[in-house]
């Protein structure tokens, strides 16, 4: 078999290796760096979306975190609000309860006050009753006799008796 | 579950099978129709088959075959690397993809800009295609860069490129740039054809003279040894005692390294070039115009 000269030039042959050069390049493209670089690009969105994903969870976790510690601050304070009122309407109540109290103990008072009163009004009348029928009956017995001064004093002392008796 | 597994298996096998058998071809086609060379001799690549053609004729050589077969290696590679893409626990083979996908890109975006984002596969396949080229001179294989004709290809199509950026803003300023002091423009003319024959020449010229002193080292070394051992009779007087180990230290540098970094210059010019001659100022200026010329028309 024959060999070519060291330096020998051939159209054909530049344009062959033209076109092999051309070639491996479309190879290059379509089989190594598309593929690798489609790939490339989907781990990005792929990275990209779950990145999204974790900024999203962590914005929903601090929302609601947020919510809550309103929500413990708000409930201490409705506690306390509770419990104020709690101790206010029970002070209230007590009051009204004194006062209730104190107005029927008034009352009370007032009512045995008038009862003596009407019992000490009583006796008055009884005595004065009792002083309008002696008298009476003195007269009665005055009318009937004849008045001495021994009778007059024998009168008296029966009278006085008579009081005494009736005061015993 | 288990149905698919064996198809990836199967898929497994059959991408590593492209990444291999190639090699291994070509290995055996070439140990089939090369006859075992006798003493030194350098030359060009082995002349397959040739098919008439008007100008020239088509003549498919070992070059040709080769890069080929680095050809379906590179894409059994990308198949095999790309099996199985998760967005997930990302197995070995993604890791490399990504890998190889992110530094193409970084390198194209430190050396051209974010406007060239889509040259990363392009230089991605010069960088490929040239380094496993020149790799291929390991398996004892015709590296294709050592031929003028493969790497004159490319540079032609690096020019194609570099011309097509320079075009972006109309004719009149690519003959401009040529006249940035009036009176060096035939320099620049020369210097801008200049371009892409360097670029081959440098990139043909250092692989192949890898091959020549490769070449000349062992013919050397083994006169060296006969004269050592010469005088001792029958087998050992041949024996080939400095050109154990002595060679392979010299193809680590003009095997491997040579060819990586020939890749590498290879790619950086081509980046360098495109993106230099590109006045992306001046395109985005009239861009821009445009753009407010065709809103103040609508706006009429």
């Amino acid at each position: 078999m024959q060999n070519l000269d060291v330096i020998s030039v051939n159209l054909w042959q530049i344009l062959i290796s033209l076109i092999n050069l051309a070639l491996l390049f479309f190879i290059l493209k379509k089989f190594l760096f598309k593929p690798v670089k489609d790939v490339l690009a989907k781990r990005q969105r792929e990275i990209e979306t779950q990145y999204q994903a974790a900024q999203a969870s962590q914005a929903e976790a601090d929302e609601s975190r947020a919510a809550w510690e309103e929500k413990l601050a708000t409930a201490d304070a409705e506690a306390d609000a509770i419990l104020q009122n709690a101790a206010e309407s029970a002070k209230a109540r007590g009051e009204k309860l004194v006062n209730e109290a104190q107005l029927r103990a008034d009352g009370i008072v007032r009512a045995a006050q008038a009862e003596a009163e009407l019992e000490r009004k009583k006796a008055a009348d009884g005595i004065k009753r009792e002083i309008v029928e002696v008298s009476e009956a003195l007269t009665e017995k005055m009318l009937k006799r004849e008045i001495n001064s021994e009778d007059h004093r024998a009168l008296i002392d029966s009278f006085i008796e008579e009081m005494g008796e009736g005061n015993d | 579950m288990k149905k698919e597994s064996r198809e990836y298996a199967a898929k497994d096998i059959l991408y590593v099978c492209m990444m291999v058998l190639p090699i291994l071809a070509g290995i055996i086609l070439r140990v089939l129709t090369k006859p075992l060379s006798e003493g030194i001799n350098v030359t060009g690549a082995q002349i397959y088959f040739t098919v008439p053609m008007p100008i020239q004729p088509l003549i498919i050589t070992e070059a040709q075959i080769n890069s080929w077969l680095v050809m379906i290696v590179i894409l059994g590679a990308c198949l095999f690397l790309t099996s199985e893409l998760k967005t997930r626990n990302v197995g070995v083979r993604q890791h490399i993809a990504e890998w190889l996908v992110e530094k193409t890109e970084a390198l194209v975006l430190d050396g051209m800009g974010e406007y060239f984002m889509g040259f990363s596969p392009f230089i991605a396949a010069i960088l490929g295609l040239s380094a496993l080229s020149s790799l291929l001179s390991l398996f004892g294989l015709f590296p294709p860069t050592s031929d003028i004709n493969v790497v004159a290809g490319w540079a032609i199509l690096v020019f194609a490129l570099i011309t097509y950026y320079k075009f972006k803003c109309g004719p009149l300023q690519y003959v401009k740039s040529f006249c940035d002091p009036p009176l060096l423009a035939p320099l620049n003319i020369i210097s801008e054809v200049a371009t892409p024959i360097s670029m081959a020449f440098r990139h043909y010229g250092n692989v192949l003279s890898g091959t020549v002193i490769s070449v000349l080292v062992a013919a050397g070394l083994q006169g060296l040894s006969s004269l050592i051992l010469g005088w001792l009779p029958g087998f050992l007087g041949e024996f080939p005692l400095l050109q154990i180990g002595l060679p392979a230290i010299l193809s680590i540098y003009f095997d491997i390294f040579s060819g990586c970094l020939q890749a590498y210059i290879f790619a950086m010019l081509t980046m360098l070039y495109v993106a230099g001659g590109f006045p992306m100022d001046l395109y985005f200026e009239r861009k821009a115009k445009k753009l407010k010329n065709n809103i103040t028309l609508e706006e009429k």
